[in-house]
């Protein structure tokens, strides 16, 4: 009897069944479809800020810190040898490349540009953008004055593939240096203003116009996202254990941009969660009320029988977990059938600050599921406490004269 | 039924008493006595009927001695034990055990069959599943009801429903079953056979019956009557049955 008294007072009264098993999966189904749409969205973000930043990169402090009067952040060139040893013991290490990033002035013809110049090594199969490019080529082993640049910028400046430009900075000696290169493809990347900043050259060539041999940071691959977290926490150990004075820090931290995101998310959804919880809340706190209160003759009728509070308390604490379970999995295969309309529709959209519309779609997952599942379940227990603890303190005496 | 054979051998024995039983409400600013310092015992194996005109207290006395109301005064002892200070946990588990209840609206739980509602007090006292069903199969054969076990309170008869209340008030073997009106809402040949089947069932399972009633026609069952009147118990006549079990 213990679930057949609750699961058939439920079907007894079918229409009010019916009705608090829509609103909770009307409120689940909702909460599913955003979470799996900001969750879509968020990894979206993830992907292009790890394909920018890398899982990790490793740098000193005062790069990090922006505090370096001049160039002492830059890493000399036999601690390379010396990080091989920190890889070889990080179980998830994938691959890590060294960069070189210094700002310069482009200039094409009349028209000048403040750039951030990014050297890499060409085809280091780690994080190369070459597979970015949308004109020309990316970088290669064998390229020396080349540059490989944005298309915004290329638009604004009218450069193409094969064009020469010029870039002007200060060497690490303070001296001012300038040199031609020339233009070997454009790239296509999500943001307007990276793609207007950012000109890839060879290391080498970077080295050569900073006049350093050095590299300011080492950009590190992992085997998955998710293992970014603990190996962080691998080799800052490693590296203060074999006395680097070098500081990892993952791709989150790294884009301040993300975590504000990843923040705006979530308390978007937190809020609309909390909005969807009170309005099923009070919603099923109503419809309990009532249904309790006019089965106060029926309550009676149990106490009088020997059924003590407790065991009133929890049989009709027990027809509101059947209707939050079944209402909240009704609900979570709405909200994922939603989401599967939704997601075949191919509704673009194209974000602030970006170039390309993207295409909208609310990720379908157990795992996104669960949270507004839960939620869903746990509003609507909270609201059958307290009709479940009025019914349950019903003098019996009362609740039998009740007609 | 194993419940008979336990009994019978202390029938005439004291199982329930009141004494000095009061119950006043506040009404308007002014007390009102439903009940006033009522004295009385009930032995195992009587069939007491209680009548009384309506508003005459009869329901309030019953609400005492089956502890689902506590007096203003006085005291209800089952088997020797007052009641007054025990919790209320100590009475449910007291009316689960000892009283069986018959209401004048049937009061089943219409989402359980006559079968189930049979079997919720045996539920509450965490039977066996095979002892439940024997049971609650023996109790609906006693009361004529076993070919109507899957049928749902709406699919009974009035009278039909009576004797599925009166298999529930004694499938978990009380000491004593308490009914309160329990032919007002039968027309008067079913509430005969109702009566007659009561009364068959506390001779043969010698538990004891107080049926509380304003129908004389209900006092030609008794053992033992009692009237009361404003509040006040007064004790009438007792017959051959009742004689011999005091």
């Amino acid at each position: 009897m213990g679930w057949r008294l609750p699961l058939r007072s439920l079907w007894r009264n079918r229409r009010r069944t019916l009705l608090s098993l829509a609103v909770i999966a009307l409120g689940t189904a909702v909460s599913v479809f955003v979470l799996g749409f900001l969750e879509n969205s968020r990894l979206q973000i993830q992907d292009s800020t790890v394909q920018q930043y890398g899982n990790l990169q490793i740098a000193s402090p005062l790069l990090w810190e922006d505090t370096a009067e001049g160039f002492e952040y830059l890493i000399a060139p036999d601690v390379a040898a010396r990080l091989d040893t920190v890889w070889a013991s990080e179980p998830t290490y994938r691959g890590s490349t060294r960069q070189l990033q210094f700002s310069g002035l482009l200039g094409a013809g009349r028209l000048t540009q403040v750039i951030t110049v990014t050297a890499i090594e060409p085809e280091n199969g780690i994080l190369d953008f070459a597979d970015l490019a949308v004109d020309g080529r990316g970088l290669v082993a064998a390229d020396t004055a080349a540059a490989f640049v944005g298309r915004s910028l290329a638009e604004r400046l009218s450069l193409g593939v094969g064009d020469a430009v010029t870039v002007t900075l200060t060497t690490v000696d303070g001296a001012y240096n300038a040199s031609p290169f020339l233009i070997v493809g454009i790239y296509q990347y999500s943001n307007e203003q990276f793609e207007q900043q950012v000109v890839f050259v060879p290391l080498a060539f970077g080295q050569r116009l900073l006049n350093t041999a050095g590299f300011d940071r080492v950009v590190v691959a992992l085997d998955a996202v998710a293992s970014t977290e603990p190996a962080a926490a691998r080799v800052a150990a490693r590296l203060a254990g074999d006395g680097l004075a070098l500081e990892a820090r993952t791709w989150d931290v790294l884009s301040p941009f993300y975590r504000q995101l990843a923040a705006y998310f979530d308390a978007l959804f937190g809020f609309l969660t909390l909005a969807i919880s009170i309005l099923v809340f009070f919603i099923i706190l109503q419809v309990l009320t009532l249904a309790f209160l006019e089965r106060t003759r029926e309550i009676g009728t149990l106490r009088a029988l020997g059924t003590t509070q407790g065991e009133v308390f929890r049989q009709f604490f027990a027809e509101s977990a059947w209707l939050a379970v079944l209402g909240s999995l009704v609900g979570a295969a709405a909200g994922s059938l939603l989401a599967v309309g939704f997601n075949a529709v191919g509704i673009e959209w194209r974000p602030p600050g970006t170039i390309d519309p993207v295409v909208l779609a609310s990720r379908i997952e157990v795992e996104v599921a669960l949270l507004p599942f839960a939620i869903s379940v746990v509003a609507t227990l909270l609201s059958a406490l307290y009709p479940a603890a009025q019914a349950s303190r019903l003098r019996v005496v009362d609740a039998l004269r009740v007609e | 039924m194993g419940t008979a054979s336990r009994f019978c051998h202390v029938r005439g024995e004291r199982f329930l008493n009141a004494e000095r039983l009061t119950k006043a409400y506040r009404v308007g600013g002014e007390t009102v006595y439903a009940l006033r310092e009522v004295d009385f015992a009930a032995l195992q194996g009587d069939f007491i009927v209680i009548n009384g005109p309506s508003g005459s207290g009869k329901t309030t006395f019953l609400n005492l001695i089956s502890v689902i109301d506590r007096p203003t005064s006085g005291e209800v002892y089952i088997e020797g034990e007052a009641t007054s200070a025990q919790s209320e946990g100590q009475l449910a588990h007291l009316r689960k055990t000892k009283i069986g209840l018959v209401f004048q609206s049937f009061n089943l739980i219409p989402v359980l069959s006559a079968a189930e509602n049979v079997e919720y007090p045996l539920l509450l006292q965490r039977r066996p599943r095979a002892e439940r069903h024997e049971r609650v199969a023996m109790m609906l054969d006693e009361v004529g009801l076993a070919d109507l076990a899957k049928r749902r309170p709406n699919e009974l008869s009035g009278g039909q429903r009576q004797r599925v209340a009166i298999a529930r008030a004694l499938v978990a073997g009380p000491m004593i079953v308490l009914a309160d009106e329990p032919t007002a809402n039968l027309d008067s040949k079913t509430g005969e056979a109702v009566m007659d089947l009561m009364r068959r069932l506390n001779e043969e399972h010698c538990v004891t019956f107080i049926v509380v009633t304003h129908d004389p026609a209900v006092s030609r069952y008794a053992g033992r009557r009692v009237r009361i009147h404003d509040g006040r118990l007064e004790e009438g006549e007792r017959d051959g049955m009742a004689a011999s079990a005091a």
